[in-house]
């Protein structure tokens, strides 16, 4: 059953953090008409890349929706060079070289979490990324050698969320809390996460109880203080939703025929013949956030998330709550399932020419981007 | 035994009208005491307008720096002192929400740290001042001045400079509160006066006139000059007498200078005073600010090699063209050509003054050796605004808390306030957070 009624969360001080909140007295007010027509709400990515292939699929749904979603920033929170490495490949499949203006679709380069937890073996992440060309070259083109060709994930989210509306962002955490409360430590990083976004949709816990997500366990102490000081409202997506609506990923194959190589398919091909559906958590986060008013979901009522401290999460029904948890109901599987399966392999359309896009360092001279007084 | 009282170290030579800082002599500090009364740490922004052709400017090596790219050749004999630092990120000088005007933008975050509202009638960055006036705030009083603030060309403060970013966001630094810029001196004779005398005020008329009548500034403190120097040591009197030479030759620039009617923009006047020449200007103001940085006059200062922006014509190199068009050369080669040939010739000028403050002898070192100058730019490719990757030299080592002679490159994005961060905790002002700061830069202490 639907569940079209149900009003979006509202944080108990009115929506501060949501549409509409006003930025504090050192965030960039939005300068009104100055960009023409109607913006996609722009999305943050903080993904455990290189766990399961259905962060990889959502990455690939995030370079898929069109007005309902830009994706401005991508970052992992596994120190693992290679899973920062298959992002900007993937990101240079949907957009293009950094010379094309591609890279992260705002231009900003991957995140990555210097001190975040371990990623051991991630054949996922090593097999595309090794995968060569007839002529040796490599198949997968990405620009990621080194720490240092990536950023800082807390400094990468406040310069993204600064080319947003008041409110208007979207967070999609789909892996360990450590990044975002990273962020929340440093004040000025805190009041832009306040002023602009209007959602948090993590991918983390089971509800309104269940195991120990692993994703809780790789950083307790982050994912208790995430659902405790983030400043506005939270979706939770638990393992449960993950599990009900799983991704046929044996078909895809044929859904990704459209390319001849793709990293996406790549990673999943690593994985046979271990798996024959992907649980499907991240993936319902990134649904659930770019079409909160499509009915694809039920929204449990208003609570709060408790970590527990062996990793568990527990959700305390309150009126004055600023959490819910997304509720699978086997009626919408189909058309979820249909969803999942448009958006994770939809052809690349070329970039559209909105947003913020600061031009990459050595790049060839433009002249048409050159943006003389 | 040492039983002598020593020379305090703000001591001035006076006159009527006229005050002279000394420079740090020996008879300042007691012998086996230099240990103790390390000299003080001075920072200064030497800003370059415009960007920079990166391809000329970066190494395409990171640790030790040995040979320098095109740009940065004539800084070579000083590459020991110089931390070049890689992929320092202004993300406030960036459109955001707010359009075009990257050059009014970029200019007024990049001492700021603060998001800047785009407006040509009304000034107003999103932060509380610039970090150079926070530490003047902290530390000037131990000065005659908190801060100077220099600048070569085009006092205007009001107007559209830059896409509807006022002039006063392209032609300033300095930043006392979020609304109250302070302009540089652009007049050399001003900036004598501020230095030395308690005529600034005066108007040029007046100023031309007081000059003619008195000659000098040196006469007037002729008494107290001997009388000192019958207290001082031979090395200090060498020392006196090249100090008093250099002010003197000062002077004498500035005479010339204002007989000079060469101009150097076609739409703008030239500063009152100043030469027409480039190289010649340049070295006149910081052979002042050295002197301010020797005699402890200010320990902060901000120097605009031309505002931001600026469309000044490099004739002296042969360069009839404007330097912010030819920056947007949209490739074509003989135009980036002679944006690099700018960039190269601002480097020898600054050269010339690393050069000079090299060989200033202060303590048991030089004078260099407790500088802290950046040399830098608030844009990273002036053709196409990119505010990422900041070109960036540290020159100095400041007071032995930096181990220069290196490039450094640091993650992307890394916030250029961090570097304001680990320049203020240096400057003895340490603050928690400042602009969009996330940490102090590393490494700048280390190998």
């Amino acid at each position: 059953m639907q569940d079209q009624t149900k009003p979006q969360v509202q944080a108990p001080d009115g929506g501060r953090g949501g549409r509409g909140g006003q930025a504090p007295a050192n965030i960039p007010a939005p300068a009104g008409g100055r960009r023409g027509g109607a913006q996609a709400p722009g999305i943050l990515f903080d993904s455990d890349m290189g766990r399961s292939i259905d962060t990889a699929l959502a990455l690939g749904m995030l370079y898929s929706l069109g007005p309902k979603g830009q994706l401005i920033a991508v970052s992992v929170s596994n120190s693992s060079l290679e899973a920062a490495a298959f992002c900007d490949a993937v990101s240079r499949v949907y957009l293009g070289s950094p010379a094309a203006g591609g890279l992260g679709r705002s231009g900003l380069p991957v995140g990555l979490a210097e001190n975040g937890p371990k990623l051991g073996a991630a054949p996922m992440l090593n097999a595309p990324l090794e995968m060569k060309k007839p002529d040796g070259s490599v198949m997968f083109p990405q620009g990621i050698k080194d720490v240092r060709d990536t950023a800082d994930p807390r400094v990468l989210y406040h310069n993204a969320l600064l080319t947003q509306k008041d409110g208007e962002a979207i967070a999609i955490l789909a892996g360990p809390a450590t990044d975002l409360v990273g962020m929340l430590a440093l004040k000025s990083h805190r009041e832009v996460v306040a002023a602009k976004v209007g959602l948090l949709v993590a991918a983390l816990g089971a509800y309104p109880s269940g195991t120990a997500d692993p994703r809780v366990t790789a950083d307790i102490k982050a994912a208790r203080q995430l659902f405790a000081e983030w400043p506005g409202p939270i979706v939770a997506v638990g393992a449960e939703v993950g599990v009900a609506f799983p991704y046929a990923a044996g078909s895809i194959e044929a859904d990704f025929s459209w390319a001849p190589v793709h990293p996406v398919v790549e990673a999943y091909r690593a994985l046979q013949p271990r798996i024959h559906e992907a649980t499907g958590q991240a993936m319902a986060a990134v649904l659930y956030a770019a079409n909160q008013k499509e009915g694809y979901f039920k929204l449990s009522e208003p609570g709060t998330v408790e970590v527990l401290g062996d990793g568990r999460t527990r959700f305390v029904p309150s009126a004055n709550g600023k959490h819910r948890y997304l509720i699978a109901e086997s009626a919408q599987k189909e058309r979820v399932l249909k969803a999942y399966t448009e958006l994770a392999s939809t052809k690349p359309s070329p970039p559209a020419g909105r947003g913020f896009r600061p031009q990459q360092v050595n790049q060839a001279a433009d002249p048409a981007k050159a943006g003389g007084r | 035994m040492i039983t002598k009282k020593a020379l305090p170290r703000r001591s001035f030579l006076r006159g009527m009208g006229v005050s002279i800082g000394l420079p740090f002599l020996d008879a300042m500090v007691p012998a086996l005491s230099w240990a103790a009364k390390k000299p003080p740490v001075r920072l200064v922004f030497m800003y370059l307008p415009n960007g920079i052709d990166m391809p000329n400017w970066t190494p395409d090596y990171e640790g030790p720096l040995t040979t320098l790219p095109r740009i940065l050749k004539p800084l070579e004999p000083y590459r020991d002192d110089i931390l070049m630092l890689g992929n320092l990120t202004h993300n406030y000088g960036r459109g955001l929400l707010d359009g075009a005007g990257d050059h009014g933008r970029s200019c007024a975050s990049y001492l700021t740290g603060a998001h800047v509202r785009k407006s040509a009638t009304e000034l107003h960055v999103d932060g509380p001042m610039s970090m150079d006036q926070l530490i003047a705030g902290k530390i000037g009083n131990q000065t005659p001045l908190p801060s100077l603030e220099i600048g070569m060309e085009d006092p205007r403060q009001t107007g559209s400079c830059d896409s509807g970013y006022s002039c006063g966001y392209t032609n300033n630094l300095a930043w006392k509160s979020e609304t109250q810029p302070l302009p540089p001196i652009l007049n050399p004779r001003m900036l004598f006066e501020r230095l030395f005398g308690a005529n600034a005020d005066l108007t040029p008329e007046e100023r031309r006139r007081e000059a003619r009548i008195r000659g000098s500034i040196l006469d007037f403190v002729r008494d107290s000059t001997k009388q000192l120097e019958g207290d001082l040591g031979p090395t200090d009197r060498r020392k006196l007498d090249e100090y008093l030479t250099d002010i003197r030759s000062i002077e004498q620039q500035i005479e010339r200078a204002a007989k000079d009617e060469t101009p150097v923009h076609p739409d703008l006047p030239k500063p009152a005073g100043a030469p027409a020449d480039f190289a010649e200007h340049y070295r006149m103001l910081t052979d002042m600010l050295t002197i301010a940085l020797q005699a402890d006059l200010t320990r902060v200062s901000t120097f605009m090699i031309t505002r931001e922006g600026t469309s000044r014509a490099y004739r002296e190199i042969g360069i009839s063209d404007g330097h912010h068009p030819l920056t947007h050369h949209g490739g074509k080669l003989d135009q980036l050509a002679k944006v690099t040939q700018i960039n190269e010739y601002h480097a020898k000028s600054f050269a010339g003054w690393v050069s000079r403050i090299a060989n200033i002898p202060e303590g048991d070192g030089r004078l260099l050796d407790n500088m802290m100058i950046v040399y830098g730019a608030s844009l990273n490719d002036g053709n196409r605004h990119v505010h990422s990757d900041l070109p960036t030299l540290l020159v100095g080592r400041g007071g032995g808390t930096l181990k220069p002679g290196r490039r450094i490159v640091y993650r992307q994005e890394t916030p250029f306030c961090n570097l304001h961060l680990s320049l203020m905790d240096r400057m003895g002002v340490e603050v928690e957070s400042f602009g969009d700061s996330s940490d102090r830069l590393s490494g700048l202490e280390t190998a």
